[in-house]
């Protein structure tokens, strides 16, 4: 069904309208009222109104059965005999996740940021390059060619940084920013190379293309590995798996409606949605999964225990930024896409609400170190229980939207085709990150206030800020009843969403309820929310104790496990000390020896030649009559 | 002229001709006064003159080549030493020597 004539085909128009808002707000917004903000909110809205009508042609689409996605693209570039790129759209239920996610949050980030940086500098600038972000993650999850995803993957990079170094004022913003984008792009760079590797054996950008020839065989073995891993790394650099995991703490530097949305709800998925989309092809390569499932579980942890011990509310937010995804890699891994993108979707809406809700605190209190604050619940009647909300459905509380994506996720897991294992750790993992959401709840906004002027400050945000709180809150709360056929069907959907989202080589499913799994995943969150409560609740003496208990993991986990200085140590003795070798042969044998060297040589030559012109005539005669006598010698001496 | 060149081996004026223009190179290169170097100059030429008188006396008497081609070598001499000497009386007038080895405002 189409709404105005527009539907899937016309999938185009997405990026197209935000990019534009960017490129008229970057020359005129100063000029206009109110810096353009209303420009931007408006093409948003207009955007967002678009995403629902081509969300209401794919579940036409969808309900008809078979429905395998719709692409459509133009002859980009034409060699004939050697090379054909066709750029272009592909729709499908993933990218219909995705448009809907970005776009959502994106709104509501909007309104928001009227509230949050009003008065700012640097306004106008701020709505430019988020709406370019925008554009930027529409063309990622849109393009059906690798390369248009390279180019909008590499822009949405270039929209973080710019936006992390937002405020140019502070030189740890600018490190913040250029160290989210060097490590980003050791990422890229193996995405770069897989896509290369992938062209290479298969002749064509086109991914539905390059699955087929996964699938099918059609590219060697080696190949096909090589190409799995590298385009497994690129995910990891956007959505911070460890190793490159360091940029995202860093990029609290910028401000907050930015975390909210490009390192909570969008960019960051950008590795997930790259991996769900090109599953088949990381599935058909042996240990791709298990290194895919690997790695999201070790970040989960790592995530996890860093956060017990960090101060700034924003980093806790972070690190379960970084908890959360690693997850949502353990769930591809085992294949379950339904969940995992289930997670993605209910996590855009809970993370986005913590984000949004700290923002509020920060705002109100000018702090963001939990040794500033406590005891804000009266203060901040609104803001404080939607961070609590969020919280919870972070943690998977039932009958919060986090607990329905991690049900499916554990649901998924236990049917999957890796070991028990990786499901006991997924068990072990939800009471801490249990604990330390409830840390810092207890520590921003209950207990004694622990700086009397943040707490005499400490206000209600004004209602541009408190209303997309709201609609937040509500989404964390009810977005997980999506699972549900009833609700499906009531949203236009023919089924829940397990029916609607799901693995291509398995199908559709139905949402069971698995009891086992539901009591004991409940019981272990609120085993480590009560654990929370007694050991931050009240003057938090416990918490106390225990840190002094072990002092040498305090300071570890404190410090992030020294991760940080290790590549600062490796850059500094092997990037910097490679850099410095190569700059003493560039100066001493090129440059000295070789450019200048000859110069000088030449030069020499000349100053040697000059000392035959002493300008006395004798000296002249003789030189002609030796000329005369070996000219003689040559030509006519051997003739006798 | 039929004595002459019966009685006497061509061979004898080339070494006469050789022996004249080796002092002459002599001179020029030696001689530190430019008018003596000028005077080594006309020796040459001369020497170079005697050759080729004998050349065309003793090989194509009825031709008379070499003859002419003296002939044109005087002439010529006179015409450069008389501006070699202009450019020597120029240089004594403006520098206060005539020799060549303190002439030497050319050098590098």
């Amino acid at each position: 069904m189409e709404i105005f004539g527009f539907d899937m085909g016309d999938a185009w128009v997405l990026p197209v309208l935000p990019a534009a808002a960017f490129a008229v707000l970057l020359l005129i917004s100063p000029w206009l009222p109110r810096k353009g903000d209303w420009l931007a909110i408006g093409v948003m809205l207009v955007t967002f109104a678009l995403v629902i009508a081509i969300g209401k042609d794919v579940a036409d689409a969808i309900g008809d059965g078979g429905f395998h996605g719709v692409a459509r693209n133009w002859e980009w570039s034409n060699i004939p005999g050697f090379i054909e790129i066709r750029m272009g759209t592909f729709v499908d239920q993933i990218t219909l996740v995705m448009i809907f996610c970005v776009t959502f949050v994106a709104l509501l980030v909007l309104i928001y940021s009227t509230g949050y940086m009003h008065g700012d500098r640097r306004y106008g600038w701020f709505y430019a390059i988020i709406s370019l972000f925008v554009a930027a993650m529409l063309t990622v999850v849109l393009a059906d060619n690798l390369l248009m995803l390279y180019a909008g993957w590499e822009l949405v990079g270039l929209c973080s940084m710019l936006l992390i170094g937002y405020y140019n004022d502070r030189q740890s913003a600018a490190e913040a920013a250029k160290k989210a984008f060097v490590t980003t792009r050791v990422g890229d760079v193996g995405l770069l190379i897989g896509i290369i590797i992938l062209f290479w054996q298969t002749g064509t950008f086109n991914i539905q293309a390059i699955l087929h020839a996964a699938e099918s065989g059609a590219i060697q073995r080696e190949w096909l590995t090589a190409a799995a891993v590298c385009l497994f790394a690129g995910a990891c650099g956007k959505s911070a798996q460890f190793p490159l995991h360091v940029w995202l703490p860093d990029a609290m530097e910028g401000p907050t409606p930015v975390s909210a949305l490009i390192h909570a709800a969008t960019m960051v998925v950008a590795g997930v949605y790259l991996v769900a989309r090109m599953l088949p092809l990381l599935e058909a390569v042996r240990g791709v999964p298990e290194l895919i499932t690997g790695i999201g579980l070790f970040t989960t942890f790592l995530a996890a225990f860093i956060g017990l011990a960090q101060r700034d509310i924003k980093r806790v937010v972070a690190y379960s930024t970084l908890n959360s995804l690693g997850l949502m890699f353990v769930a591809l891994g085992s294949g379950a896409v339904g969940a995992a993108m289930l997670y993605l979707f209910t996590h855009a809406f809970f993370k986005a609400l913590l984000f949004l809700a700290a923002g509020s605190v920060i705002h109100a209190t000018e702090e963001q170190e939990v040794d500033k604050l406590g005891g804000l619940w009266s203060k901040m009647p609104i803001t404080a229980p939607v961070f609590v909300i969020g919280a919870l459905a972070m943690a998977g509380l039932i009958p919060l939207s986090g607990y329905w994506a991690k049900d499916e996720i554990l649901v998924g897991l236990d049917h999957g085709p890796l070991g028990k294992g990786i499901l006991i750790m997924t068990f072990i993992s939800l009471p801490v990150t249990a604990l330390y959401m409830t840390r810092v709840v207890l520590l921003t906004f209950f207990g004694e206030p622990k700086d009397q002027h943040a707490y005499e400050h400490a206000h209600e945000s004004p209602p541009n800020m408190t209303v997309p709180l709201l609609i937040l809150a509500v989404l964390a709360v009810v977005s997980g009843f999506v699972v549900f056929e009833g609700v499906g069907k009531a949203l236009g959907f023919h089924s829940g969403w397990l029916g609607f989202v799901y693995n291509l080589a398995e199908g559709p499913e139905e949402y069971h309820f698995v009891g086992w799994i539901t009591l004991l995943s409940v019981a272990l969150v609120v085993l480590g929310i009560a654990a929370g409560v007694g050991i931050w609740g009240g003057a938090a003496e416990p918490a106390r104790r225990l840190a002094a208990f072990s002092p040498l993991t305090y300071r570890l986990l404190l410090n992030r496990f020294y991760i940080d200085e290790l590549y600062q140590l490796a850059i500094k003795y092997v990037v910097l000390a490679a850099g410095q070798a190569v700059a003493v042969f560039d100066r001493a044998v090129v440059n000295d020896s070789g450019v200048n060297g000859t110069g000088e040589a030449t030069n020499f030559l000349g100053w040697a030649g000059k000392h035959a012109q002493t300008g006395k005539i004798p000296n002249y005669a003789l030189a002609i009559v030796i000329g005369v006598v070996v000219i003689a010698i040559v030509a006519f001496g051997y003739r006798t | 002229m039929e004595t002459v060149t019966q009685e006497v081996p061509l061979e004898h004026f080339i070494v006469l001709s050789t022996i004249l223009f080796s002092i002459g190179v002599y001179g020029v290169l030696a001689r530190r006064n430019a008018v003596l170097i000028l005077m080594s100059v006309e020796l040459m030429l001369n020497a170079v003159s005697i050759n080729m008188v004998a050349f065309a006396v003793y090989t194509a008497p009825t031709l008379f080549t070499g003859i002419i081609f003296a002939v044109f070598v005087i002439t010529i001499a006179a015409a450069e030493v008389g501006l070699a000497l202009a450019v020597i009386l120029r240089i004594f007038r403006n520098r206060g020597t005539a020799n060549v080895d303190e002439v030497d405002a050319l050098k590098w």
